[in-house]
């Protein structure tokens, strides 16, 4: 009796949990709105949350034993395992490398910062709390100070780019693409004013980027004086207007009242080269009051991000332009999205893990995009099973085969053929007469489909029938009957060679759109 | 990053502008109605700022004329730079006008405006000529991109040139004239093979858009042909298979090899080809840089008009030669020449414009524009018209809303269109 109604009460109290996810409530919200969604087959959910957990594709071998899987629960097994391996933290990292940095350039620190937070799981408002207001003395931290100083260096003889750097605040941080409130209100939304630029603007534009010395080890940001409102002017209009720091919709900082010497904490001094530092720093105002959950916007704008990154499409599309006459589609699931998000502390590890447990991710038809040239890459040298060879070679020697390339040899190459150009956010990799030409001709692709010991052409030669391995390691499916035909008749079209034939296969395979592609 | 608001941004900003709502905007002139088979341009670009006195627009022996004498032209009367004897004995090719008043003196905002043609501040960037003439005329029936770009150093694909046009209509460019990377064939696969893995790979793709959106197959499909027609013509980039008296005849100079490579991309009919020659901006030194490089221009340039007339190309080539501005009639204490957008020349040839001509002048000192002045949307105008498009009826379609194609307060130079 007793062992029943224990039963029975863990029965219960396991439906109740699921019925209290996150995942679930997404669900039950969409399915008010569309009809049931067809769930993604096993080949086709396995390769997407590859894709989007690890970054590139499991092998033959880690396909086959999940099809040939019974567990009910074999998905969610698999997204949990995939999202405590080590690799979730690096493909996370390249995620929101691409996403912040919109491919303005590479640098180790930086990339060492967002690794340890995916690792450590940090919350999303400390993260954009170290890069907004970043402590470069603190050796954990000063590698979020990239964010800034990358976008404040100089381009040739133009001025630095405060303004680009405020547009980017307001669109990564926000949603939110205030550059047209630069010089007068948005002309098609009327949510944004002049005022909600010029309030972000007088705080950045009051920074000045300075080099690595004695003391930072990185490039670094001083902050002027803040004594009085930031003042502007509309080019339509000519109406003048003023603002003390403040947040886009938000209300001003006060700025203190001290003068002089009060003002300073450290005086700034020409002499020893001391920049000086104000006690009033608008810039740690603004990066304690815009990651906050008084700021609805902060927590809307990343779930939108992370919804995006993880189904292909924004709830509010373009992801920076969330405002009242550009509804999202969902308005319900975003506002849930964002409400649990802050409820959970802005932990994006749960968030990434709810949305992937949901009906509506796993679905048939989600939106096929192209992979960021991270994703390529790793696909790339995973299928070719070239992935060992790279790691090993650190030192590569161009008259060895076997050591010609190292991973960083491919993973330039990858960048600058498929990398989508700098300054854009990558919403979609496009496709390049770079990267066509990339994939037809380059030494890269033709060394990876040699036969190497070991590799998948060196594999597939020594079987009686290929086609499943092809297939598994490239496209992580099985060939329909139409595609072993097709791999059989060209084989005995080319029987002179069969690694050649095996290896223009696997080029044709490698080089289709269905591999450059998350389903 | 560009301070201008972003095309999406201004989608119905002209009509606020003009007041809203008006219906007498003409809806935008189809571009497909413009599309012409054969015009094709040479866009000859000489980045800093050629001296106009050094050149097209000598005054010797007054103030600021400095050390060189001028020389006689093919065409009774106009006189050049003795700089320039070759291209002094194709006068009668060319159009130059000696009237050009424009805005900017600083390069960083000169090159832009002068490539966009300022077509007043519109809130959206404005498409360089080459993008604008690839929007209107299309690619052509080569199959080749429809605007390249040869210059001096690193190449790649440059999207910002296409402005609001979006990046479709970018330049392609040909760093130090050379092929893009991996245009070649790899070694190890020979023809026949790396035709039909291609194949394949076409079958793959056709396969798979059955089942799926075919517009992603279709972006993939889309530069992959284009990856195979310039793989297809890849000795337009090797000059090297010249014969030796055409590299002579350029010069053995980068400027001579690279206008010899646009040469042929115009040959294989290529709609737009730019090319630049960089470091004009001789604020020291003036008179031996001009001494050193003009002569390379001329050499090089006189030998494109003479080739181009030859083949025939010149009746349907419009041919551009400019800076971002020219220079200072005042020499400096370093004996250079500063910017000046006051006053200054450029040339033209080819397809829709009258030769042998010069168009305007400058006072006796050279400083000011005697006759009437032009800033560059006067030229744009002129250059559409001479390609045949009515610059004042076709605008540019910026998702919806209709924008001009040149500066909507000017007027082609009438003197200059045949």
């Amino acid at each position: 009796m007793h062992r029943i109604i224990v039963g029975l009460l863990a029965l219960t109290a396991s439906a109740w949990a699921e019925q209290a996810s996150l995942a679930f409530s997404i669900d039950s919200a969409l399915l008010q709105k569309t009809k049931t969604a067809t769930p993604a087959d096993d080949a086709e959910f396995l390769r997407r949350v590859w894709l989007d957990f690890d970054g590139g594709i499991p092998t033959a071998a880690e396909a086959r034993a999940f099809f040939a899987d019974q567990t009910p629960d074999k998905r969610t097994k698999l997204i949990d395992k995939l999202i405590a391996a080590p690799r979730f933290a690096g493909r996370m990292a390249e995620a929101f490398h691409v996403m912040l940095m919109e491919r303005r350039g590479e640098n180790d620190v930086w990339k060492a910062w967002l690794v340890a937070c995916f690792k450590a799981n940090k919350p999303w408002d400390a993260m954009a709390r170290e890069m907004l207001a970043p402590d470069f003395l603190n050796e954990q931290q000063r590698g979020a100070g990239y964010f800034i100083t990358r976008r404040l260096e100089k381009v040739g003889q133009q001025d630095t780019d405060y303004p680009g750097l405020t547009r980017d605040v307001g669109r990564l941080f926000m949603g939110i693409d205030l550059q047209c409130c630069q010089c007068h209100r948005h002309l098609s939304v009327d949510d944004y004013k002049q005022i909600d630029f010029s309030g972000l603007f007088g705080v950045f534009q009051n920074l000045k980027l300075q080099a690595t010395d004695g003391k930072h080890k990185t490039p670094w940001v001083s902050e002027g004086l803040i004594a009085s409102k930031y003042e502007f002017v509309s080019v339509l209009t000519d109406k003048k207007g003023q603002t003390a720091p403040r947040l886009p919709f938000g209300a001003e900082v006060m700025i203190p009242a001290d003068s002089g010497d009060d003002a300073w904490l450290v005086k700034p001094d020409r002499k020893t080269k001391e920049a000086g530092q104000p006690k009033f720093s608008p810039l740690r105002e603004i990066a304690m009051r815009l990651p906050a959950p008084e700021n609805p916007l902060f927590a809307k704008n990343i779930a939108n991000r992370v919804w995006w990154l993880l189904t292909g499409k924004g709830i509010v599309e373009p992801l920076d332009l969330h405002h009242t006459d550009n509804p999202p589609t969902h308005p319900e699931v975003l506002e849930l999205l964002g409400k649990e998000l802050t409820a959970h502390h802005f932990d994006l590890r749960w968030l990434i893990r709810e949305i992937a447990m949901t009906k509506h991710y796993q679905r048939a038809d989600a939106t096929q995009r192209h992979l960021i040239a991270e994703q390529q890459l790793r696909a790339f040298i995973s299928a070719t099973g070239e992935q060992t060879r790279l790691e090993i070679n650190t030192q590569p020697d161009v008259n060895v085969d076997a050591a010609k390339y190292s991973r960083a040899d491919f993973q330039k190459a990858f960048a600058a053929a498929l990398a989508n150009p700098a300054k854009e956010p990558e919403l979609a990799a496009n496709p390049s007469l770079r990267s066509a030409l990339f994939l037809r001709n380059s030494d890269h692709v033709q060394w990876a489909l040699k036969p190497r010991a070991g590799n998948l052409i060196d594999r597939l030669a020594q079987q009686a029938d290929p086609a499943d391995d092809l297939y598994l390691s490239t496209l992580t499916r099985l060939p329909d009957a139409g595609e072993r035909k097709q791999l059989a008749s060209w084989l005995s079209a080319h029987a002179t060679d069969k690694t050649k034939a095996l290896g223009d296969f696997a080029w044709a395979l490698l080089s289709s759109t269905e591999f450059f592609v998350n389903h | 990053m560009n301070p201008l608001c972003t095309p999406r941004d201004h989608t119905f900003s002209r009509r606020s502008f003009l007041g809203g709502g008006l219906s007498w905007l003409a809806s935008p002139v189809l571009a497909e109605a413009m599309k012409q088979k054969d015009k094709q341009v040479l866009f000859v670009w000489l980045d800093g700022g050629m001296s106009q006195l050094e050149t097209w627009d000598p005054k010797p022996n007054t103030e600021f004329g400095g050390p060189f004498r001028s020389i006689k032209t093919s065409v009774p009367g106009v006189h050049f730079c003795e700089l320039m004897p070759k291209l002094a004995k194709q006068m009668h090719k060319l159009c130059v006008v000696r009237s050009l008043c424009t805005k900017d003196n600083a390069h960083s905002s000169g090159v832009d405006r002068i490539q966009r043609g300022d077509p007043k501040n519109r809130g959206v960037p404005y498409p360089h000529f080459g993008a604008g003439v690839a929007k209107l005329l299309g690619p052509g029936s080569s199959g080749l991109p429809p605007y390249v770009w040869i210059k001096p150093g690193s190449g790649g694909f440059r999207a910002e040139d296409a402005g609001f046009l979006g990046p479709k209509y970018g330049s392609l460019a040909f760093g130090d004239g050379k092929p893009p990377e991996n245009l070649l064939r790899h070694p190890d696969i020979s023809a026949d093979q790396d035709a039909a893995r291609n194949e394949l790979r076409q079958m793959l793709d056709q396969r798979f858009a059955k089942q799926r959106e075919k517009r992603v197959v279709e972006a993939n499909a889309s530069v992959f042909d284009m990856a195979e027609k310039l793989m297809a013509r890849a000795d337009i980039f090797d000059t090297t298979k010249l014969p030796e008296r055409d590299r002579d005849r350029y010069g053995r100079h980068d400027f001579g090899q690279h206008m010899l490579v646009a040469r042929q991309m115009l040959e294989a009919g290529v709609r737009f080809v730019k090319v630049t020659s960089y470091g004009w901006d001789t604020h020291g030194d003036n008179f031996n840089a001009h001494a050193t490089m003009v002569p390379k221009f001329d050499q090089a340039f006189s030998a494109m008009l003479e080739d181009l007339e030859a083949s025939g190309l010149l009746k349907n080539t419009l041919v551009i030669c400019l800076s971002e501005f020219g220079r200072t009639p005042r020499i400096n204490g370093h004996v250079g020449r500063d910017h000046w957008p006051e006053a200054w020349s450029i040339a033209m040839a080819g397809h829709g414009v009258n030769h042998g001509l010069v168009i305007g002048e400058t006072n006796a000192r050279g400083t000011e524009v005697k006759s009437q002045a032009h800033d560059i949307g006067a030229l744009f105008h002129t250059w559409y018209h001479a390609l045949g498009i009515d610059s004042h009826h076709v605008e540019f379609d910026n998702a919806g809303q209709p924008l001009p194609i040149a500066h909507d307060d000017m007027l082609p130079i009438k003197e200059a269109l045949a």
